[in-house]
């Protein structure tokens, strides 16, 4: 397969590649990795007669982490995330969730922001991010603006990126207090497959006593989602009937596409499965107990 | 419009023209003649046309050759460059970890790599790390068999 022609254009800067962004317009995109736009454009789905690789631009692949929580720049590549010590050691689902995505050269070569801004609705880190509160840095020559990530998603492959805009960089606030976190991936065609589904969760408390619950699931929507509504859970007891609740909570507010990996029905099915095998894991995991 | 390019390839700087479109995997066959490096699903999922880049593994048919310059690319070539396998390659053949051939020079860069990174990993560690490189004559027993023998050779000092 081959790609047809292009041209490569490297900027220095984020503020350079930002106005070779508003020069170009539709006629340009900017590549990171590389993994998703070489397959679209050998595909022909998409076409750009200008690419702007982010590649040259020093300062955007850090992992750095302070009282504010972990900074991770968005040229940062997957594989970096999921092999960081300081990541797992405070993070371990978003490390889980990074080091789930396809196999081991994507994971080389794709970066952080390609992943996010790609907003396919089955990615598997947005899910973990949603639960974690995470900020995306946006910058462009105007301005340098943070935008909530679940604000950042507006439907299918559309985010809240506007023209000239680049996505700088990941903010992850420090979790909860004596909160643990899990990411489950569920794949129904083969190991390494892009997600059926996965289900995030952060369960502060144990099986007695739920003192906070986050769910985020990904593809179960045009867009990763954080499910509201889930302070019915707060200061309850991790019940059958309770579960039963949160998994009609999540049923409401999912809108399964249905694909080669299932139909509607048999993501439903599956959501509430992977629901609440998420949050008895965790509800189990308290070392208190 | 093709443009100069200095590629380093098992060692060995070349200076190509290529186009900005042009796939690294591209480059290294039909420039190099590098013919381990195989095209099979064109989309990064099969592990056909791995090649290491600074010793990790890609998928060349995702990377563009320009996007490559100022690394090292290993291709299976490049192991034996001095007439002696590999003793990754030697195990193979010795534990007759291959059928057609087809995906092997792919698996044995994808072994190198993870051996590279981790000397003493479980048969779990190795099924995941092997696991986008896909073998159709379904050799995989074999192939995680070789690793573990190869793994014990290297730590015994083969190279
Ligand atoms: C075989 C295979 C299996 C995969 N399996 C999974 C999986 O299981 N789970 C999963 O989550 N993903 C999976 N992926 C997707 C993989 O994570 C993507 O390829 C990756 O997210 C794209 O990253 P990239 O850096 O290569 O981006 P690119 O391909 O370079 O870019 C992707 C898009 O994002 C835009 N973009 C990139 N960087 C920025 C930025 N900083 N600011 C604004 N826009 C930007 C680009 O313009 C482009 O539209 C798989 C991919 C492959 C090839």
């Amino acid at each position: 397969m081959t790609i047809p022609v292009f041209e490569l254009l490297r900027p220095k800067t984020l503020a350079e590649a930002s106005e070779l962004l508003l020069k170009h317009g539709d006629d340009a995109r900017l590549i990171a990795g590389g993994t998703t736009l070489v397959i679209l454009m050998k595909q022909r789905t998409v076409y750009y007669p200008y690419l702007i690789d982010l590649q040259g631009i020093s300062g955007l692949d850090h992992i750095t982490a302070d009282g504010e929580g972990l900074r991770i720049g968005a040229m940062a590549t997957q594989r970096a995330v999921e092999t960081s010590l300081l990541v797992r050691r405070s993070f371990p689902a978003l490390a889980d969730a990074f080091g789930k995505i396809g196999n081991v050269r994507v994971r080389t070569t794709a970066t952080v922001g390609g992943n996010l801004a790609h907003a396919d609705y089955r990615l598997d880190p947005p899910p973990v991010l949603l639960i974690l509160g995470a900020d995306l840095v946006l910058s462009s020559p105007k301005q340098t603006r943070t935008v909530p990530i679940k604000d950042f998603y507006r439907g299918l492959y559309e985010t809240a990126l506007e023209p000239g805009e680049i996505l700088a960089e990941v903010r992850v606030p420090p979790a909860p207090e004596g909160s643990r976190t899990l990411y489950l991936k569920y794949s129904s065609l083969s190991a390494n497959d892009w997600p059926c589904l996965g289900v995030a969760a952060l369960l502060k408390g144990n099986a007695k006593r739920c003192d906070e619950l986050r769910l985020g699931v990904g593809g179960l929507a045009e867009k990763p989602l954080l499910i509201e509504g889930l302070e019915l859970a707060r200061n309850e007891t991790i019940t059958d009937s309770l579960l039963d609740e949160i998994a009609r909570l999540v049923d409401e507010q999912i809108s399964p596409i249905s694909d080669l990996r299932g139909s509607e029905w048999y993501k439903r099915e599956m959501a509430r499965v992977f629901v609440k095998r998420a949050i008895c894991a965790l509800a189990e995991e308290d070392p208190h107990l | 419009m093709k443009r100069e390019l200095a590629l380093t390839v098992n060692g060995r700087l070349a200076k190509l023209q290529v186009e900005d479109a042009d796939t690294l995997l591209e480059v290294l066959r039909d420039q190099l003649n590098l013919w381990s490096v195989r095209e099979g699903c064109g989309v990064g999922a099969c592990g056909t046309c791995t090649v290491l880049m600074d010793g990790k593994p890609v998928s060349s048919c995702l990377v563009l050759a320009r996007r490559a310059e100022g690394r090292e690319i290993v291709t299976v070539e490049g192991l034996a460059a001095s007439g002696k396998l590999d003793v990754i390659q030697e195990t193979f053949i010795e534990e007759r970890a291959l059928q057609c051939g087809y995906c092997t020079p792919g698996f044995i860069l994808s072994v190198k790599a993870l051996l590279d990174e981790n000397s003493t990993p479980t048969d779990d560690e190795v099924r995941e790390y092997l696991s986008g490189n896909l073998c159709r004559c379904a050799g995989y027993g074999d192939i995680v068999r070789a690793v573990r023998v190869a793994q014990e050779k290297r730590r015994a000092g083969a190279t």
